[in-house]
């Protein structure tokens, strides 16, 4: 094959280097194996063909608020990737909800409206809170998420095209995180009725904003049977304008920060005019309250062996293969790579994704750890995915707190 | 514990089934192997030295959705590393796999699907040595929860897996080596050490676990493991198939 | 023989069950295949035989092969030498277009592709015909083409005897293994003993059936039976479906050679023919 430097200049003897760019993109593995293991003599660290540590995540940029018609947005980008997100709140009525009961709202709400007050308290949530935010959330749907990658994002995709498998497969792990992170309350999205109270005092409270509103409530709990008349529903999409690998990290750390900058609108039932009114004054609108700070961290694994399905070998036994590793200190095998972007992604099975979160005494707590599509990474491997992931997290934390 | 029952080749027309059914979770699979296929509409998107492995999950009583997309993801990733796509007459071509969730409680949109994944894999690798695929090893799947007292509960149903604090499906190979794992709720990394461990001695038995005699009594016996399930549902129909010659020996 | 063994993926194969080592080597049939152990302190690498498939392991020491027997019920892919009955979907100018299985793409075979064929002594095969032949080709990768043959090409001989179209008679459908496990009953090394692989039921009917004329059976690896008594005179009809029968209860069901007996007893009994 003639190189470009061959056919500008014919009378020299054709060379049989390529460029990087051109070895890149016709021995892929071979060019990123290349960076990973030096010769021994070079004195020079493993390095990614991106310039990268192995465990060096990509430079994350967030900015909040970026979309001005919703009530909350934030636009992510992870070295090439860049994900936006909005979020938009629509009201539902019970009345819409077929399966709702006047009975399982009131009652079962009553005693613990009193907590709203210091709702910002994590431990002490009771187990039954617990469970009717998660009844719902989940059965209500009240969360919404949608993902698309849309055209132009990265090469393969085309116009008018379906939702792709990986951005229907995103949008499910997006809306299982929710889920399973419990990261909403259920009460941010109630919108209640206060019966105005015998007493002058509590009908005026009424029309105030709706923390004072609960303030009142724990000293009269008994007396008022308060009624959730609506929800909130959160409308989530994520749009990937520019992908260059991991749109997992980049739509989840989208979703995050848009959620922690959405406003919701103070709202509450009024009895004259059978509707829900919104107030328009933005002082008056409240944040979302989070429970903690779950930060996605994805890894793929980088086989040195490129030819290893094609060798017919034996697969050793596990028992077999950590003795082994242990006696030979021979070249360094595989590679786990963090954040790892398009390029790094089409050459590796394996992949791992952490959701982790850091508890007030800064130990890990672990919301989701998968990893499929090989067999090389094991527990010691995780352990030390489970520290880095939780580095990624003080870094998303200032990242986020600055947006 | 009641141990999952599954039986091979149950289908006439396609080249390899199964089913499989869980008692404990309650869920009831059938899965159908065809391979090696042409797949003539997306030519120039096969792989050119190996097969193309296209997972399809059907709901019982829904269409498939978004979850469903997730979860064949998954189980494609990890059933191409278990095919041999490169055997003779597999690249280029396709191994396509149907698995339709027969019984049991369907899972809601955004539910978790964790809770049908073992049944899933454990139908599939059943179909495929039905139809002959050839594959590099065989592997078993377990699902475990963490109650909210701590307590590791094998096989969850599906309102103790919404109760549970986390969830967790393993899968090891014939090998030992972990081929999945999909963890969610809220665990460290201690607790999930404890899980992999009682994961090994489901699939594999206690005896290659290496910490062999701490292990509780009544997953010791061989039958209890689910590799040894595995195994025992091929040679009950190697045995069925084979008769005349198994037992003129 | 030792016991049968039941081997699957990524099991190896005991080194014991191999037939003992000769000077010719070891054939591996399908779902097995050789892998080498990479071992750590020396260059050279001992090999290991494994299953690719579940199966019974099948050893002969006489022609020193080992093999994995798969599930009977399994899709028949095409294999050259293979003899299968095909059935003729369409003709183009050189070659008659053939289905040896359903739901895959065609076979060819080619127009001159039998025993004395020349462009005007051609048989004119019309869609629904019948043919034995053997699989000349099976061609590389995605989209290739099947080739059959209905005569040797290096004697121009239809080589085995019974090559080529089959004419009158009935199909049966049976599983693959069922047709694989007929071949070898019927192949000429297996002469010796009647009761190869357990298979009785033709020598049995070949037996009760002498008396009316006998019949013709053709046994095709793609899992079809093509069975033809014209010679039975009325009772034609009635003597093909009860060999059809026979053979597919055989499968079916499974049966031992005892059964196998009774069996064909019980069916020829009912059809008023023995």
């Amino acid at each position: 094959m003639a190189t470009p430097a061959a056919n500008a200049a014919p009378s020299v003897s054709p060379s049989l280097s390529l460029p990087p760019s051109q070895f890149a993109r016709l021995q892929p593995h071979a060019y990123l194996l290349a960076h990973l293991s030096p010769p021994p003599a070079s004195n020079q660290p493993s390095i990614r063909a991106n310039g990268r540590a192995p465990s060096q995540f990509r430079v994350t940029s967030a900015n909040a608020g970026s979309l001005t018609h919703t009530n909350g947005s934030a636009v992510v980008r992870i070295g090439d990737t860049t994900a936006v997100c909005g979020v938009r709140a629509e009201i539902l009525h019970t009345d819409d909800i077929a399966s709702w009961s006047v009975s399982s709202s009131s009652t079962s709400n009553s005693n613990k409206r009193r907590r709203l007050g210091e709702k910002t308290t994590d431990e002490d949530e009771g187990q039954d809170e617990n469970e009717e935010d998660r009844a719902h959330i989940e059965d209500l749907n009240l969360l919404v998420p949608n993902l698309s990658l849309s055209t132009g994002c990265a090469p393969g995709f085309t116009p008018g095209a379906p939702p792709s498998a990986l951005a229907q497969s995103l949008s499910h792990q997006i809306l299982s995180l929710l889920h399973s992170t419990r990261l909403i309350r259920a009460d941010d999205l109630r919108i209640w009725y206060q019966p105005p109270n015998l007493g002058s005092e509590a009908l005026e409270r009424h029309n105030e904003s709706q923390q004072m509103e609960i303030d009142a409530g724990q000293g009269s709990e008994e007396s008022d049977p308060q009624e959730i008349k609506a929800f909130w529903v959160l409308y989530i999409d994520v749009m990937i304008i520019s992908l260059a690998g991991n749109p997992f990290d980049a739509a989840w750390a989208a979703v995050l920060a848009a959620l922690r900058d959405t406003k919701l609108p103070k709202a509450w039932w009024d009895i004259d005019n059978e509707t829900i009114i919104c107030s328009d004054d933005i002082s008056e609108a409240s944040r979302l309250s989070l429970r903690g700070l779950p930060v996605a961290s994805s890894f793929c694994v980088f086989e040195a062996d490129a030819a290893a399905g094609w060798r017919a070998v034996v697969i050793p036994d596990v028992n077999d293969q950590k003795a082994q590793n242990q006696r030979k200190k021979g070249p360094q095998q595989k590679w786990i790579l963090a954040d790892p972007d398009g390029y790094e992604e089409g050459l590796s099975q394996e992949r791992a994704t952490l959701v982790v979160d850091k508890a007030k005494n800064g130990k890990n707590v672990i919301l989701k750890m998968e990893k499929h599509g090989g067999w090389s990474v094991d527990t010691e491997d995780l352990r030390q995915l489970v520290e880095i992931s939780g580095q990624r997290w003080d870094e998303m934390k200032r990242i986020l707190d600055q947006c | 514990m009641v141990e999952p029952t599954a039986s091979l080749s149950t289908l006439n027309r396609a080249d390899g089934s199964a089913s499989y059914k869980c008692p404990a979770t309650g869920y009831d699979v059938l899965g159908s192997v065809n391979a090696p296929i042409e797949l003539p509409a997306r030519r120039d998107a096969l792989k050119p030295e190996d097969a193309t492995i296209e997972v399809f999950v059907k709901p019982g009583n829904t269409t498939a959705g978004v979850g469903e997309r997730y979860v064949e993801g998954i189980l494609r990733s990890v059933l191409t590393e278990v095919v041999l796509g490169r055997e003779r007459g597999y690249p280029r071509r396709g191994v396509v796999i149907t698995l339709a969730i027969v019984g049991g409680g369907s899972v809601e949109r955004g539910d978790s699907y964790l809770t049908v994944l073992p049944a899933l894999l454990h139908t599939s690798l059943l179909a495929l040595l039905s139809a002959s695929v050839p594959l590099a090893m065989t592997f078993s799947s377990a699902l475990l929860g963490v109650t909210k007292s701590g307590d590791i509960v094998r096989d969850p149903s599906a309102a103790d897996a919404k109760a549970a604090s986390s969830l967790h499906v393993l899968a090891f190979s014939s090998k030992g080596h972990l081929l999945l794992n999909e963890s969610e709720g809220c665990f460290d990394f201690d607790t999930w050490e404890l899980i992999r461990e009682r994961a090994v001695s489901i699939c594999r038995g206690a005896a290659v676990s290496g910490t062999g005699e701490d292990v509780a009594m009544g997953e010791r016996s061989n039958d209890a493991r689910l590799d040894g399930f595995v195994r025992e549902t091929v040679e009950d129909r190697l045995h069925v198939d084979y008769a005349w010659k198994i037992e003129s020996n | 023989m030792s016991t049968p063994l039941i081997l699957l993926p990524g099991d190896e194969v005991p080194s014991d069950y191999l037939p003992p080592t000769k000077s010719n080597p070891l054939k591996l049939g399908p779902g097995l295949r050789l892998l080498s152990q990479p071992t750590a302190s020396s260059k050279s690498s001992n090999h290991v035989l494994t299953a690719t498939q579940a199966g019974l392991l099948a050893t002969d020491a006489k022609r020193n092969t080992v093999s994995l027997q798969s599930f009977s019920n399994r899709r028949y892919i095409p294999t050259t030498n293979d003899l299968v009955i095909a059935q003729i979907h369409h003709s183009s100018v050189d070659y008659f277009h053939c289905m040896v299985t359903p739901h895959t793409a065609h076979a060819m075979l080619g127009q001159l592709s039998f025993e004395g064929a020349t462009k005007k002594t051609r048989p004119m095969l019309k869609q629904g015909d019948l043919v034995y032949a053997r699989v000349l080709s099976v061609g590389v990768g995605a989209g290739a083409e099947v080739e059959l043959t209905c005569v040797n090409p290096a004697t121009g001989k239809a080589e085995p005897g019974g090559l080529g179209p089959l004419v009158g008679g009935m199909v049966f459908d049976v599983s693959t293994g069922m047709a694989a496990r007929l071949l070898r009953a019927s192949s000429p090394s297996a002469e010796k003993s009647d009761t190869v692989d357990g298979l009785v039921v033709l020598a049995e009917l070949g037996k009760k059936l002498e008396s009316l004329g006998g019949f013709e059976i053709a046994v095709g690896r793609n899992g079809k039976i093509w069975v033809d008594c014209s010679n039975a005179g009325e009772s034609a009809v009635k003597v093909t479906v009860a060999i059809g029968q026979c053979l597919q209860s055989t499968d079916e069901r499974n049966l031992d050679a005892a059964d196998q007996k009774k069996l064909v007893t019980k069916i020829l009994r009912g059809m008023k023919l023995a």
